[in-house]
């Protein structure tokens, strides 16, 4: 696992949002840890769980339960292949290979350099432009093998 | 004085009398009759995990509908029919143990209860990693009663397990081993030397008995224990068998009127 240190001030700063004491903030809490730090930090959590006085183990929990959740750091840039049935159909597999092949991961992984992460999804709801890909939480659809590279490209 | 309801409910036939708020499970227990478990414990609440205390239950009202219900969950009810082992409910108890063997089929305890409903042999795929664990939470609620709620479960699906927060020694556990105590399967594994507790990636030093020498508990939870009551620490620092001992003394002590300064006992007229 990378050492990533995390700016405590910023965490701190989330948790004003939060009533002291109140369980029932944490999976808001945890998702707006996981929008600034792109993962959830254990030390982000920590704090958190001391100002909701929550045990860590139960924040460990929800965010392990969720896969909205990383507690690896993500990259920049987050490529996100959909494999429902409609982009399998129309060859999403080809797209996950050619991804892998270039940024040497495998889906779920991250480059070392914390610059790319490949996820695969289930759906996306967008079936009709099959076979799509999200790059940083943008849709494209109709997606060539060729086309790849480019989009990564605009995607930084 | 509160007046609790009498409910009176049929258990394999025969007529019982239960308290409201009992559970089928509970008036089984008290009247010895059979029913298998494996993730309740009288000191907590049942969450009805494992599946395995299912009984079949039918009420004259109900027009022939039965159905199956984990009895640790189901509160008694008037007239209830409780049925504890029927063809039903032995193959049901059968299939969850089958898949609990393919879980872990290392553990003696699944294998010896399997082997009693007859499966010897998993009829699906064996569980590639080596665990005695079935995850039924008991370890996350006794730690949760106790207080310390150091362990919890991670993940969801095939990968879910009991797990320390971020798999690093846990910060909030105070070594007390409730949690390998209690577990049906003894999958939390821990090492006890005179001197320290290994637990969880922990190693706590221990307290020893003040009278005789006698480990008691680690150094972590005697602190946690003696906050949690309020009471003074050096309370704990006597192990069970002495301060019996002493208490006897005490006992002893106080009516030995010489030693109080009263004297000689006054005989007294019948």
């Amino acid at each position: 696992m990378t050492e990533t240190c995390i700016d405590p001030n910023k965490a701190r700063k989330i948790l004003e949002r939060y009533p002291e004491g109140d369980a029932s903030g944490l999976i808001h809490a945890l998702q707006d840890i996981q929008a600034e730090f792109g993962y959830v930090a254990h030390e982000a959590v920590e704090l958190l769980c001391e100002h909701l006085n929550v045990p860590i183990s139960k924040a460990f929990s929800a965010a392990t339960f969720y896969k909205a959740f990383s507690l690896e750091p993500k990259g920049e840039v987050i490529i996100r292949v959909c494999t429902g049935t409609a982009c399998h159909i129309r060859g999403s597999r080809i797209l996950v290979d050619e991804l892998c092949a270039a940024l040497g991961i495998e889906p779920g992984g991250t480059t070392k350099d914390l610059k790319f992460t490949l996820e695969t999804v289930n759906c996306v709801g967008a079936c009709a432009m099959a076979p799509v890909v999200s790059i940083n939480g943008k849709y494209h659809g109709n997606v060539q093998p060729g086309s790849l590279t480019k989009l990564i490209q605009d995607g930084k | 004085m509160t007046t609790e309801k009498t409910i009176s409910l049929e258990i394999n036939g025969r007529f019982f009398q239960a308290r409201e708020g009992m559970t089928i499970l509970d008036v089984a227990k008290r009247e010895g009759i059979p029913i298998p478990t494996l993730c309740y414990h009288e000191a907590l609440e049942s969450v009805g995990n494992c599946r395995l205390c299912m009984v079949e239950i039918t009420h004259p009202d109900w027009k022939g509908w039965k159905g199956l219900v984990t009895s640790c969950l189901y509160p008694v009810e008037e007239g209830l029919q409780v049925t504890t082992d029927n063809k039903t409910i032995w193959n049901t108890r059968r299939t969850i143990l089958d898949l609990l063997l393919a879980r872990c089929p290392d553990s003696d305890v699944i294998q010896k209860l399997a082997a009693e409903y007859g499966v010897t042999v998993t009829s699906y795929r064996k569980n590639d990693v080596e665990t005695k664990c079935i995850l039924c939470g008991l370890c996350v609620r006794v730690c949760a009663a106790k207080g310390a709620n150091a362990i919890s479960s991670a993940g969801r699906g095939i990968e879910k397990m009991i797990a320390r927060p971020f798999d690093q020694p846990p910060p909030d556990c105070i070594g007390c081993a409730s949690c390998a105590h209690i577990c049906p399967t003894g999958a939390i594994e821990y090492e006890d030397t005179p001197e320290v507790r290994k637990i969880w990636g922990h190693s706590f030093k221990m307290v020893k008995c003040e009278s005789c020498g006698r480990p008691i508990m680690p150094e972590k939870q005697l602190e946690f224990e003696a906050e949690k009551s309020g009471l003074d620490p050096a309370y704990f620092k006597t192990c069970s068998v002495c301060s019996q001992r002493k208490s006897i003394d005490t006992i002893r002590s106080a009516f030995d009127m010489k030693a109080v300064g009263l004297g000689e006992p006054v005989e007294v007229a019948r």
